[in-house]
């Protein structure tokens, strides 16, 4: 193992330390404190012009959400690919490195539009969403998801031909399911409440 | 033709499992969700696909390659979605059949499914060397940008399905109520 490897294994421990630190917020009092504490922010964001747009038409509230559904396929299809690289299941006759690097391009663009379209869409039904425990579980799995993809999966494919070849796919197959995990409860939003 | 496919509506809503289906929380939601998820992955390569001859997307590796390798999930998720799809029109038979934004969509399915086939036809008489270069050659990028272009009207369709805007119960314009498929005195659901 070179010295680049052992410094990224020592980020990604540090990172994964700060996960499990927030998992444990997230199941605290400190989270139901935090949670009373946000309330008025929800109610706010109704008031925006988002909110207002959101309330008043449905029809730019289904627009937005349809442009949130094509950026969720594209950042979907730039994970899998990527991550279907990494475990050989695609794509095999491209060196790994390259193929990471240009889906990191896309995932990075559609994650920017899937997360805008989402702060519209939030504004619109805010103060639906604030007590719908669904929407608090999607909030978490897309902040884990934000610090795996950036923190751990990157710096660690960086080195992609010095890290285990088991390593590599264990992180391909935590990425796979975190952000099926991101879609998933996004999508049980719309049935909550 | 409207009062057959109400008729056949109606008929596929005396199933018992249509009424099953649609009154099952978790098994309706469970076959949307997959149909709704199930995007990431068939939109998801058909998107890196097109952006490839659009050569906005993984530009230095071959295209006839990204096309080849990543056309196998997609036509397994296209599949999912099929499956599901037809599921969820069995369990609502009735109403999505008389959907304006649902006859849109499979009017731009056809479209999508013709421009597939042209796309893939283009794609095997193209000039040798052709998927070597960042951008492919004008007719694939037509295609591939029509293909984004259906997608993402056939994506916008089908949220507007669950909004009762143009529902024959509504009272539509003659004109929506005709192309909604609304038969007159029929039973309103």
């Amino acid at each position: 193992m070179s010295d680049a490897g052992g410094f990224v294994y020592k980020r990604s421990v540090l990172v994964l330390l700060a996960m499990i630190a927030a998992l444990w917020f997230a199941l605290s009092d400190l989270r139901v404190e935090a949670w009373h504490g946000l309330l008025p922010l929800f109610e706010w964001m109704e008031t925006t012009p988002f909110g207002v747009i959101g309330k008043t038409w449905g029809w730019a509230f289904a627009t937005v959400e349809a442009f949130h559904l094509l950026a969720m396929a594209l950042l979907g299809g730039a994970v899998l690919v990527a991550d279907g690289r990494l475990l050989g299941l695609v794509l095999r006759e491209t060196p790994a490195r390259q193929v990471q690097e240009q889906c990191h391009t896309l995932f990075v663009w559609s994650l920017v539009v899937a997360v805008f379209t989402g702060i519209f869409m939030a504004c619109g039904v805010a103060s639906k969403i604030y007590y719908l425990e669904v929407f608090w579980y999607k909030m978490l799995a897309l902040s884990v998801g934000v610090v795996f993809a950036f923190f751990v999966r990157r710096p660690l494919v960086a080195h992609v031909y010095q890290v285990p070849s088991n390593t590599i796919r264990l992180v391909a197959i935590a990425s796979v399911m975190i952000w099926f995990s991101v879609a998933a409860t996004g999508r049980w939003i719309g049935f909550s409440g | 033709m409207n009062e057959l496919i109400h008729s056949v509506a109606l008929w596929l809503d005396t199933h018992g499992w249509s009424t099953a289906l649609h009154e099952s929380y978790y098994m309706y939601n469970w076959i949307e969700s997959t149909h709704v998820l199930t995007l990431m992955l068939s939109l998801g390569m058909l998107f890196l696909i097109d952006l490839r001859m659009l050569g906005l997307a993984l530009p230095n590796v071959p295209a006839r390659s990204v096309a080849q390798r990543l056309n196998v999930p997609m036509l397994v998720g296209f599949t999912v979605m099929i499956i599901t799809g037809l599921l969820l029109f069995y369990a609502i038979p009735v109403r999505t059949s008389q959907s304006l934004w649902f006859r849109i969509k499979l009017v731009l399915l056809v479209c999508a499914a013709l421009n597939a086939f042209a796309f893939h036809r283009r794609m095997k008489t193209a000039p040798a060397g052709w998927d070597l270069a960042r951008r492919a050659p004008p007719g694939l990028r037509l295609g591939a940008v029509l293909s984004l272009v259906f997608w993402a009207l056939i994506v916008l369709c089908g949220r507007f399905i669950a909004y009762d805007w143009f529902d024959c119960s509504g009272e539509p314009s003659p004109f929506i109520a005709t192309l909604a498929g609304c038969v007159p005195g029929q039973t309103q659901f």
